[in-house]
């Protein structure tokens, strides 16, 4: 009996993502890990603002990067560097002798990440608002929470994207991720309002999902947040994104794939 | 004695190679520089955004700045030395299975440790010094390098690398008991983060806190390097306090350090013996 291509392509997603929900919450200490990082790197900004005798507004600003932070670190370990080590630990070859396709496993990937993180995320918001005493604008939740998908949604066709584009990297993905964590940080205005950047900075760093999407989600939960643009045509932009970073990643995949078949780097470990 | 000598400091030397090596061989020397400096740029950056956000840039914060920008600065060093030296002993266990060789070798294991973080706090030097000519050229610090106060500055920071290092390789020996410890190293540099006064004035933590983190080295040597620096514009951490007060506390927190470390990294080292977690399969 032989399975359709489409129910190859959904069991697949449900298998990828199978691990990432199980075995994410199975190692106790990655899950210590994965909320550690985020909080810390908060509260050391939280600090840094109450050393500058900043209003209170700005915690919040703070908490709901340190929140956002946690998918940015996904989205780069978990997807973006991955392919490099299934392909170091085997497991990328069973993937292209398997029927399925690449999209699906990285589709599984993202969906099972999402999940777990943001389950982690909403622990990261929850403890942070609660410890620093933040308070949200109720009307702006249900339009954040739409934001807050859309957001994640074009966060993770991003990951998608840079999985392919990190296919060819051996030891240098790892120093590629940690290169990145800083620089989109600080680009994605993490810790202070976009608008602080100027307008051509800001129009640059919106090229990632997390700097508008964020914007957008504060403006919204966070009355007097500085606009750096309208929060409906921030959303509008991110929701541009998802289908954009779908397509570049599809392509990008074929692309590598080729190119990794011919030069025989599918198979290559531990470079 | 000549030969043992000669044979650690050989030891001593390779080791300091291979650490390198192993940091940066994987790509060009141009390409690893901008690597390494990315991250200390990008942090100078946000603090900078930040500070200008909330003090409008105004004269009388200035000092203010130096203090994020000279903390950040150094701050590299412990990123390098606790950070990148904990994941290196980690992977050098789990991943490329070398660690065993290193122990059992006549040189000496710490000989072997002490060359790897010395290696990392070399490849730290770069970020400091591209940080401060950013600080200096960009966010228009007054530093000037005919009026920096170098003796004092390199007693300071080779007090604090000592104690990096004590540290440092006592926390690796900790991290060989677990299984999957990788990434640990940078939990717990952020959590020194939070206790060096690298960006903010330890004065701002919770009581005990606070008084738990004026005992590390940490605070004492980042407060030498802003005022052997900058000679009081910036903010300083301990205004009663004179250079010699500080450096007082510097070398009595870093004896303190090192004669814990030392206490510990042998309980550790026995441990690890006894339990097999020097060759320990980490499953990578």
């Amino acid at each position: 009996m032989t399975s359709s291509p489409a129910r190859i392509f959904f069991k697949t997603i449900v298998a990828r993502a199978y691990p990432r929900v199980m075995a994410a919450n199975r190692q106790k200490t990655w899950l210590f890990f994965d909320m550690a990082f985020p909080v810390v790197g908060a509260l050391a900004m939280v600090l840094v603002y109450e050393g500058l005798h900043a209003p209170r507004q700005y915690l919040g600003f703070v908490v709901m990067g340190g929140a956002m932070l946690a998918f940015w670190q996904n989205v780069l370990w978990s997807m973006a560097a991955q392919f490099s080590w299934d392909r170091g630990n085997g497991t990328l070859e069973l993937y292209v002798i398997s029927p399925t396709t690449f999209e699906a496993v990285l589709l599984g990937m993202a969906l099972g990440s999402m999940f777990t993180v943001t389950i982690r995320a909403g622990v990261i918001l929850l403890l942070g608002s609660l410890v620093f005493g933040i308070s949200y604008a109720a009307a702006g939740t249900l339009p954040a929470i739409g934001i807050f998908l859309l957001t994640l949604s074009a966060l993770y066709c991003l990951g998608m994207l840079l999985a392919s584009l990190f296919l060819f990297y051996g030891r240098s993905a790892e120093h590629l991720a940690n290169a990145m964590q800083e620089p989109v940080s600080f680009l994605s205005g993490l810790y202070f309002p976009v608008h602080a950047l100027g307008s051509y900075l800001g129009a640059a760093a919106s090229l990632v999902p997390l700097t508008l999407g964020l914007d957008a989600m504060r403006q919204e939960l966070l009355p007097g947040t500085p606009v750096f643009i309208p929060a409906g045509v921030e959303a509008l932009l991110v929701a541009l994104q998802i289908p954009l970073f779908a397509l570049l990643a599809g392509v990008a995949l074929r692309f590598m794939e080729a190119r990794a078949r011919n030069e025989g780097k599918l198979v290559t470990r531990w470079e | 004695m000549g030969v043992a000598i000669a044979r650690r400091v050989s030891g001593y030397s390779a080791a300091v190679r291979l650490g390198w090596a192993v940091s940066s061989n994987w790509t060009r020397p141009l390409l690893f520089i901008v690597y390494s400096v990315l991250r200390p740029i990008s942090m100078a950056l946000i603090l900078a955004v930040m500070y200008a956000v909330i003090t409008r840039n105004a004269a009388s914060a200035r000092p203010y700045l130096a203090f994020l920008i000279i903390g950040t600065a150094f701050w590299s060093f412990i990123q390098e030395g606790v950070s990148e030296f904990a994941t290196g002993i980690v992977e050098d266990r789990g991943r490329y299975h070398i660690l065993k060789y290193a122990y059992i070798a006549p040189l000496g294991f710490p000989v072997f440790l002490l060359g790897r973080a010395t290696s990392k706090l070399a490849s730290a030097a770069a970020s400091v010094v591209i940080v401060l000519l950013i600080g200096s050229l960009a966010l228009h610090l007054d530093i000037d390098p005919l009026r920096i106060d170098y003796p004092l500055l390199a007693l300071a920071c080779l007090l604090a690398f000592v104690s990096v290092v004590a540290f440092a390789i006592t926390l690796c020996m900790t991290l060989l008991a677990g299984r999957d410890t990788h990434g640990y190293g940078e939990i717990m540099a952020q959590f020194l983060y939070l206790f060096s006064g690298a960006i903010f004035p330890i004065s701002v933590l919770p009581g005990p806190i606070a008084w738990l983190a004026a005992l590390s080295p940490l605070p004492y040597w980042l407060e030498l390097c802003r005022r052997t620096i900058l000679h009081g514009r910036v903010y300083e951490m301990f205004p009663s306090l004179s250079d010699g007060d500080v450096l007082l506390r510097l070398v009595a927190a870093t004896a303190g350090t090192v004669l814990l470390c030392v206490v510990i990294y042998r309980w550790t080292d026995m441990r690890a013996r006894r339990m097999g977690y020097i060759d320990m399969e980490a499953n990578w």
